[in-house]
């Protein structure tokens, strides 16, 4: 007689679609940029050109 | 509840025994290989389930050292490829990474018995990637890792070694959406194409999807076997 | 392609919205904003005159952007806002470098280059810290602005991010923007393909459609054409399915006013179902930079062409 364990693993296989996981489809992209902090010791305040040397982005004119 | 407790206890297992060849192929010690299945009953549906989902690779250390693969785990390996045929509108993964199990039997000396024996050797065709974009072609070719073994004659091989510019690109790709798995298995089969651009920096990024993915044991087993191939002995 | 469609619809929201790249009186504030105020003017001037280069007079297109050139020219009163704007900052680049855009188009005042050539012949001037991608920008406008370049373009270039063939995965945001300037000062604005190296066009035909297909898929719109227009300036142009897919990206992400979001964030932002849905700051670059892309682009495919036809090029 099988027992119960046995059963219970069979009625888990059958709900089992191999296939679908012997084909994965793609999982979505993760998109982060690393970030810059401003050089350490560099004078807060005012200076805000001195805290974000020269633009985040290189300029584009 | 059911089909996902059960997918999640089969990804599980999954997982399991891709550390047991991540172990394997680390210290060559094919004991091991066997550990997660040591302890299940033969026939077990869900382990069985979960070596037809890894594949091939799990007979990676006996393939690619030479260990003597261990007697449990060849049983369930058996099983698994003749409880598992692809269904006949299967999709060219399923098909392939039945016959790439059937080919790592074979090689072994085991070769499959009962109704799977006669038609065992028969090749797919590889047609479905002769239009693929890079993208889906690196896609495609991760999933079918276990393929990627040094020596390896297949239509899918051929199909890879005709694009090594692709899949480079395919694995630039996967690193940048932060898909471990695919760049991996992207990296292992580029350790054997000829004419991979120089300037992709292989080594460099087999080591940085390792420091960023590595810690899933299906990333850390195509990179294990990527570090293994180029000394590989041809099959 | 695609490629033309969205430069038409691009043009005309950058026609509608002229009025917005005008100079206004922060301009010349101490404390006004030259991201908000000569950026933008630059950036309409220099890609107005890359257009105008590369369009046959015959083509609508270049009447139209010759008389957006006119109007940028305007605003800085036919050059003198430059000369004022040295002796407030002699020493700040961005006055040079949106110059240089209005030289290479042929619009030049001979009193700013004489005074601007006083200040780069000073050891500070040539030592400014700065990106070493923004270093190869300036040298590339003392040389279009007729001053004499403070460096060597392949000393400067070897600093780059580009310039030193890093692995491509490793390419993120702000390494795609450094290296699409660098391309940019290497083939003044997609004029001259031959300017950049053979190895970094090998690299870049390589490396371009991974680049390309993952910042459509970020949605970083913007970076994506600017990715284009360096396709459209390597000496030989990637495979046209690469470009295919490519524009028909770029067309998709375009609203039916012809603006394209800088970012996918901004058209999350948007209010559905307005005609104008973005923020000027929101898509006048991308808009810009798709125009410029989108000419290179039917630029250097019609040269293909008629080198098919054997008519001389």
């Amino acid at each position: 007689m099988p027992s119960e364990d046995k059963v219970l693993e069979e009625v888990r296989t059958e709900n089992i679609d191999i296939e679908a996981v012997l084909d994965p489809v793609e999982p979505d992209g993760v998109f982060r940029d690393s970030r810059e902090c401003a050089a350490l010791a560099l004078q807060a305040g005012t200076t805000k050109l001195l805290l974000s040397p020269p633009t985040p982005r290189p300029k584009k004119g | 509840m059911e089909q996902s407790s059960t997918s999640a206890l089969l990804q599980g297992t999954v997982l399991d025994l891709a550390s047991d060849v991540v172990s394997a192929l680390r210290s060559g010690d094919h004991v091991r290989a066997g550990g997660t299945l040591a302890g299940v009953s033969a026939g077990g549906g869900v382990a069985r389930a979960a070596v037809r989902v890894l594949g091939a690779d799990l007979l990676l250390p006996a393939t690619l050292l030479g260990c003597e693969p261990v007697p449990d785990q060849l049983t369930v390996f058996q099983d698994a490829v003749a409880a598992h045929p692809p269904r006949d509108d299967a999709a060219p993964t399923v098909v392939w990474s039945h016959w790439a199990m059937i080919r790592a039997l074979r090689r072994l000396g085991r070769p499959p018995t009962g109704p799977l024996a006669d038609d065992a050797g028969a090749e797919p065709d590889a047609r479905w990637l002769d239009d693929a974009g890079w993208q889906y072609l690196t896609h495609q070719l991760a999933v079918l890792a276990p393929l990627a073994l040094p020596g390896e004659e297949c239509a899918v091989m051929r199909a890879a070694r005709r694009r090594p510019v692709d899949v480079a690109r395919g694995f630039v790709r996967a690193v940048r959406r932060r898909d471990w798995q695919q760049a991996a298995g992207a990296g292992r089969w580029l350790t054997l194409l000829d004419g991979v651009p120089a300037t992709l920096g292989l080594e460099a990024g087999l080591d940085f999807v390792r420091l960023m993915g590595g810690s899933d044991p299906r990333v850390a087993l195509q990179l294990e076997a990527a570090r293994l191939m180029p000394a590989g002995v041809p099959l | 392609m695609s490629a033309r469609r969205v430069e038409e619809a691009a043009l005309d929201w950058v026609c509608a919205h002229r009025d917005r790249f005008a100079l206004g009186e922060d301009a010349l504030a101490a404390d006004g904003q030259v991201n908000r105020t000569w950026k933008p003017l630059g950036e309409l001037a220099q890609v107005c005159a890359s257009v105008s280069v590369g369009t046959p007079p015959s083509d609508p297109l270049h009447a139209r952007v010759t008389e957006l050139l006119d109007f940028a020219w305007q605003q800085t009163h036919k050059g003198e806002m430059f000369l004022l704007m040295q002796s407030l900052e002699p020493f700040a680049t961005y006055p040079l470098e949106v110059y240089a855009a209005f030289a290479s188009a042929g619009y030049r005042h001979h009193g700013y280059e004489a005074s601007a050539a006083v200040v780069a012949r000073t050891r500070g001037w040539r030592l400014t810290e700065q990106y070493p991608t923004r270093r190869l920008g300036v040298m590339e406008a003392e040389r279009r602005s007729g001053l004499r370049p403070h460096g060597k373009v392949p000393q400067a270039l070897v600093r780059t991010w580009l310039g030193g063939l890093p692995e491509p995965w490793t390419f993120e945001r702000a390494a795609g923007y450094a290296l699409t300037h660098v391309v940019f000062h290497l083939t003044e604005w997609g004029r001259t393909p031959q300017g950049v190296p053979p190895d970094l066009a090998d690299y870049l035909r390589h490396w371009l459609p991974p680049w390309l297909d993952t910042c459509f898929e970020a949605r970083m719109w913007d970076l994506s054409c600017e990715l284009l227009a360096v396709a459209a300036s390597l000496p030989s142009p990637p495979e046209p399915a690469v470009l295919e897919d490519a524009w028909q990206r770029v067309a998709a992400a375009q609203h039916a006013c012809g603006a394209i979001p800088e970012e996918g964030s901004a058209q999350h932002a948007a209010p559905p179902g307005q005609d104008d849905p973005y923020a000027f700051t929101d898509c006048y670059h991308s808009t810009l930079m798709a125009v410029f892309a989108a000419a290179l682009t039917t630029a250097r495919q019609s040269e293909v062409e008629r080198a098919g036809q054997g008519v001389p090029g």
